[in-house]
């Protein structure tokens, strides 16, 4: 009952913040320097359709009619069409937004968990060896720069060794073929998901190692694991059963603090190998000019950003009873 | 013998209190491997910063932005007239390199230091004031932090064209004070209802007297602390802009190199031309990160406790 309305305040919560990313972006739209019709209406029209589009947005009303006409045609999902493709907007982000989460929660479920688990046997053997070279390489991995990471995979395993396809993430001969089943399909997206998602993986880890480390050490200094031992249960019901669970939390916490950062790493990831997502959608917007399609992304990108957090919030909730009242 | 030591302490006692404190604070730092490594890395990207004026000097051909080889209009192989080799247009690539050391430094350094100066003023505001203003505040930052402030970054070029260097780091800083801010807010809650605080308020110290003479002076190794890895962040952002093609097109930074040997199709061709900038842009936000780390040793003493020597 408790964990239900804390998830409904913060539903609220996120709803306002929303609506003030919205405004501030309306804002910006219209007061940055230049013409906001033309940044609007695709300027390979022709007048009647120009002006049509214009009526459609309101771009002939006063300011506050705009902003009115703006927040009804997000809540009906009309975006306009997008420059570039031609298309309406919604379509081809709609297209887009699977990709990309497959990616993005592939790779951060699976940094967390192997981090956690990699912070877990550093901190048992601290000091060790074994530490010091798993603490090294969560340092160096967590600090490379990452699309240079990506340009370099790409490098060595699709263009030296060619084990995977170098961009997108169909082959045509593939998805065309008529016999072409769906595991053959299925193992032909993870075969051009497998560097992506290693990219994505080696960045991410690192830092959950280093605070799962960190907590953990924390953890075994609590007085319920002198408790455990004076028990005499074993070690490894110590580490796995009383330490690892509650020194996960800060993990869980740090996940979703870094959220925004993964985002980001995110559309780096997905422009270096042209993976089709919202993210590269974005940065080809931007470059070229294609602004409704360029702000329809990025509105999504925060939805996708707030509703993740909301996400965390809630297993965090869930995990800590403490966090709900 | 006793004597000896009677004056040795006569000597510590002289010293100005920081310089005892900065003297404790290295005893501490120097026993951290990676600590020294990371310093040892920063002189020399320091080095690099300084020497890039030379190349230049020495022949306008090495000019990182508009010097071309006379005789050389493609990318080439390391050869003793260029160290590095050249770009597709036959620019020196080692004075590039140089030259993005100080970019690096100057990006990383001055958006850091707003952010820090800003997440301090605001944290310290917001902890001390409470109620309203705190609330107004701290729900400011929560709708900052979750913003990716590359992709923001990325529209706000969209909407003002190409963003000088100034501009970004002014961006930068504007999108990094929330996670300053809240550790800082953290810290002068603590401090707020300690004796001394109370003291001087019974003293009749103004507000501001109390927020920069007492509280200010115990946040400050901390806001020193988060300066670090505020650089490394500033860092990362403009190398990435820079990458993606929205950089400041008047400068030469490591994310430009990478932009131009990426998109010009050379990655395959010219390891030369993509490692160096790869390996500086990495090297320098660990070496960051490793000071940040070490210090935190210095100013935690609860970390030192656990025998952490990296």
């Amino acid at each position: 009952m408790e964990l239900l309305r804390y998830i409904y305040r913060r539903l609220i919560q996120i709803v306002i913040i929303f609506f003030v990313i919205l405004t501030i972006l309306f804002f910006l739209f219209h007061l940055a320097p230049g013409d906001p019709v033309s940044r609007m209406v695709d300027p390979n029209l022709t007048p009647e359709d120009a002006q049509l589009i214009i009526k459609e947005l309101g771009l002939d009303q006063p300011l506050w009619m705009q902003y009115l006409y703006y927040l009804k045609n997000f809540l009906t999902g009309h975006f306009g069409s997008s420059f570039h493709y031609g298309q309406p907007v919604i379509d081809i982000i709609g297209n887009r937004l699977p990709n990309t989460i497959l990616l993005f929660t592939t790779s951060i479920i699976l940094s967390a968990i192997v981090g956690i688990y990699l912070g877990k046997i550093a901190s048992w053997h601290k000091g060790k060896k074994t530490d010091t070279l798993m603490t090294l390489g969560a340092l160096i991995t967590h600090t490379v720069f990452l699309p240079w990471m990506a340009l370099i995979m790409i490098w060595i395993f699709a263009y030296r060794l060619g084990w995977f396809p170098i961009t997108g993430m169909i082959s045509e001969e593939v998805w065309l073929n008529p016999n072409a089943g769906v595991w053959w399909k299925m193992i032909d997206v993870l075969h051009h998901m497998a560097l992506p998602l290693v990219t994505l993986f080696l960045i991410h880890f690192g830092s959950y190692l280093l605070i799962m480390r960190s907590s953990m050490l924390n953890t075994l200094k609590e007085d319920y694991i002198l408790t455990g031992r004076a028990k005499g249960l074993s070690e490894k019901v110590i580490r796995d059963h009383h330490a690892a669970p509650n020194a996960a939390l800060p993990v869980v916490t740090s996940v979703g603090l870094s959220l925004a950062f993964s985002i980001n790493g995110g559309a780096l990831t997905e422009t270096v190998f042209t993976w089709p997502g919202i993210g590269r959608e974005l940065v080809f917007a931007v470059s070229h000019n294609d602004y409704p399609l360029a702000m329809a992304s990025f509105l999504l990108i925060a939805i996708v950003v707030l509703l993740s957090n909301l996400v965390v919030d809630i297993l965090y909730a869930y995990l800590d009873p403490r966090i709900r009242y | 013998m006793n004597a000896d030591r009677l004056s040795a302490n006569k000597k510590i006692l002289k010293r100005p209190h920081w310089i005892n404190r900065f003297l404790e604070g290295w005893s501490i730092y120097r026993k951290n491997l990676l600590g020294k490594i990371g310093l040892v890395l920063l002189i020399f990207f320091a080095l690099m910063a300084l020497s890039s004026f030379i190349p230049p000097k020495i022949d306008p051909m090495y000019e990182p932005m508009a010097g071309v080889d006379p005789e050389i209009s493609k990318a080439t192989a390391p050869s003793m007239r260029h160290w590095l080799g050249t770009d597709f247009i036959g620019r020196d690539l080692f004075s590039q390199l140089l030259v993005g050391a100080r970019i690096a430094f100057l990006v990383g350094i001055s958006a850091a230091f707003m952010s820090v100066f800003l997440g301090t003023a605001i944290g310290m505001i917001a902890g001390y004031a409470g109620r309203f203003t705190d609330t107004i505040l701290m729900r400011l930052a929560d709708i900052i932090m979750v913003m990716p402030s590359l992709l923001v970054l990325l529209m706000l070029s969209a909407l003002f064209s190409k963003l000088s260097i100034w501009f970004i780091v002014l961006f930068i800083a504007l999108f990094r004070w929330p996670g300053v801010s809240r550790v800082i807010r953290a810290q002068t809650l603590s401090l707020k209802h300690r004796p001394f605080i109370e003291a001087a308020k019974v003293a009749g110290a103004s507000h501001l007297r109390i927020i920069f003479r007492h509280i200010m002076p115990n946040v400050l190794p901390l806001s020193f602390l988060y300066m670090t890895f505020q650089v490394t962040s500033a860092i990362i952002i403009e190398a990435a802009l820079a990458f993606l093609g929205f950089g400041d097109p008047s400068t030469v930074s490591w994310g430009m190199m990478l932009q131009w040997v990426w998109k010009t199709g050379h990655m395959f061709k010219a390891p030369y031309w993509l490692l160096p900038p790869g390996i500086c842009i990495s090297l320098i936000t660990l070496s960051f990160y490793m000071l940040g780390r070490a210090m935190d040793e210095v100013l935690d003493p609860r970390l030192r406790k656990e025998g952490e020597n990296y």
